[in-house]
């Protein structure tokens, strides 16, 4: 069990790898200056509820007050003096370029709860704590596009079978269901997820609402591949104890960038499809709205290939 | 306020191509229009009443996808009877009417039906 986590978060690391410290941070940090006293500290604190405190003097960080200095500094009635004398000064401090691995490092070495991030002229840029870290994760796994080496292999290789979600391997061939996509008729367009929605309302133990979710996304994806494409595709659906699966994968254009993609309102279709009410450039949009995970992954030439997880039981 | 599938009808001077027989069961609380695909993919709610200008088989299709509960195509002088077809195939009662969408949405907020977003 231990070693399937360490070998999960050794993933995990590997696939955030290019979340950097200055993505994560919170960068409107409450600060105090050092003249003040630890009364002063205290109060800040706890008005802003907040556990650490970084002291600032010009930019510069010279400490930081943490709950354990006040609690000293009241056990000692030392709590009216200046902060500067009770402030912790040997800081342990991140750089803006540290990523993933690195500040996951730090956490575990030290077992601090936050930690400032500072450059090379110890200005104060932000601060990192662990929900932090957690929060930027989870909205990488919101939408996560692979535009680096990876993305070819994802393309060309063998990791063309394997989650682009989780890394696990996927055996296409056993998929739950699966359906062709036919790109020659537009009008054909949508049968696929009509066809995935009644087979999922069949299976019986899936919520309508989150059928619903399935269908409506796996038809946005399934119309991308229609109208962009310009070659065939394939839904899969993989039904899992707990959540459902979708992987939709074409061998067309591609598409040249993933983020101007995603923009409401972004689209490349032409007046044919607009007039049959597509190309509003809420495809992309649409489906991270509806899907609880989202992974995108293209280059021009090779294809997409959009992977989509949905919780079998509501998160809200 | 709900309105049956017959009042709407009469309401929108529309034709009831297909689910004649659910004109005086069928309650309808909430209505909208649109004639992008995508928009109705990401507001329709379930059970609503949609009023379109496309009338392809692929609103339809979009229709079922969203759980629509019936749809008006407005203005359009003929309905594909690949249209229909799909109707019938996925139990979405049609209706055809001869009104601008503007009119016809004017009709309707008239007799108080809901919109997508009211409570």
């Amino acid at each position: 069990m231990k070693a399937t986590v360490d070998k999960l978060i050794d993933q995990m690391q590997l696939l955030f790898k290019d979340l950097l410290a200055r993505d994560i941070m919170i960068s409107n940090v409450i600060t105090i200056s050092s003249d003040r006293t630890m009364e002063q500290a205290k109060e800040l604190m706890r008005l802003k509820k907040i556990s650490g405190l970084p002291v600032v003097d010009d930019g510069k960080l010279v400490g930081l007050v943490s709950i354990e200095d006040i609690i000293k500094a009241l056990e000692n009635r030392e709590i009216q003096q200046p902060l500067e004398k009770h402030m912790s000064k040997r800081l342990k401090v991140i750089s803006p370029d540290a990523n993933l691995p690195k500040i996951f490092e730090q956490f575990t070495r030290h077992g601090f709860g936050r930690f400032p991030v500072v450059d090379k002229a110890n200005n104060l840029l932000g601060i990192i704590t662990k929900e932090d870290i957690l929060r930027s994760i989870l909205e990488e796994f919101r939408v996560l596009y692979v535009r680096d080496k990876r993305m070819s292999d994802v393309l060309d290789g063998e990791a063309l079978n394997r989650s682009l979600i989780t890394g696990e391997e996927i055996n296409k061939s056993g998929a739950d269901f699966v359906f062709p996509i036919d790109y020659t008729e537009i009008s054909l367009s949508g049968i696929g997820a009509a066809r995935l929605k009644d087979f999922l309302l069949n299976k019986k133990d899936i919520p309508e609402d989150i059928v619903r979710k399935i269908a409506i996304a796996t038809y946005e994806a399934e119309t991308n591949v229609v109208i962009h494409s310009g070659n065939v595709g394939t839904i899969y659906c993989f039904v899992h104890e707990d959540y459902v699966r979708i992987r939709i994968e074409d061998h067309g254009k591609g598409i040249s960038d993933v983020e101007i993609a995603m923009t409401e309102g972004f689209s490349t279709a032409t007046d044919q499809i607009r007039e049959m009410g597509f190309g509003a450039g809420m495809g992309l949009p649409n489906i991270q709205r509806y899907s609880d995970k989202m992974v995108i992954v293209s280059e021009v030439d090779k294809g997409v290939v959009l992977e989509m997880q949905f919780y079998k039981k509501n998160s809200d | 306020m709900d309105l049956k599938l017959g009042e709407i009808a009469d309401v929108l001077e529309a034709l009831i191509v297909v689910g004649e027989e659910k004109k005086d069961d069928l309650e309808i609380e909430r209505a909208g229009a649109a004639d992008m695909m995508s928009d109705v993919l990401a507001f329709a709610k379930p059970g609503m009443l949609l009023i379109t200008g496309l009338n392809t088989a692929q609103v339809v299709r979009t229709a079922s996808i969203v759980g629509i509960g019936a749809l008006v195509i407005v203005r359009k002088k003929q309905i594909p009877e690949s249209t229909i077809e799909a109707a019938r195939l996925f139990g979405i009662p049609l209706l055809h009417s001869p009104l601008a969408m503007y009119t016809a949405c004017g009709r309707l907020y008239e007799r108080k039906m809901k919109d997508i977003k009211s409570l």
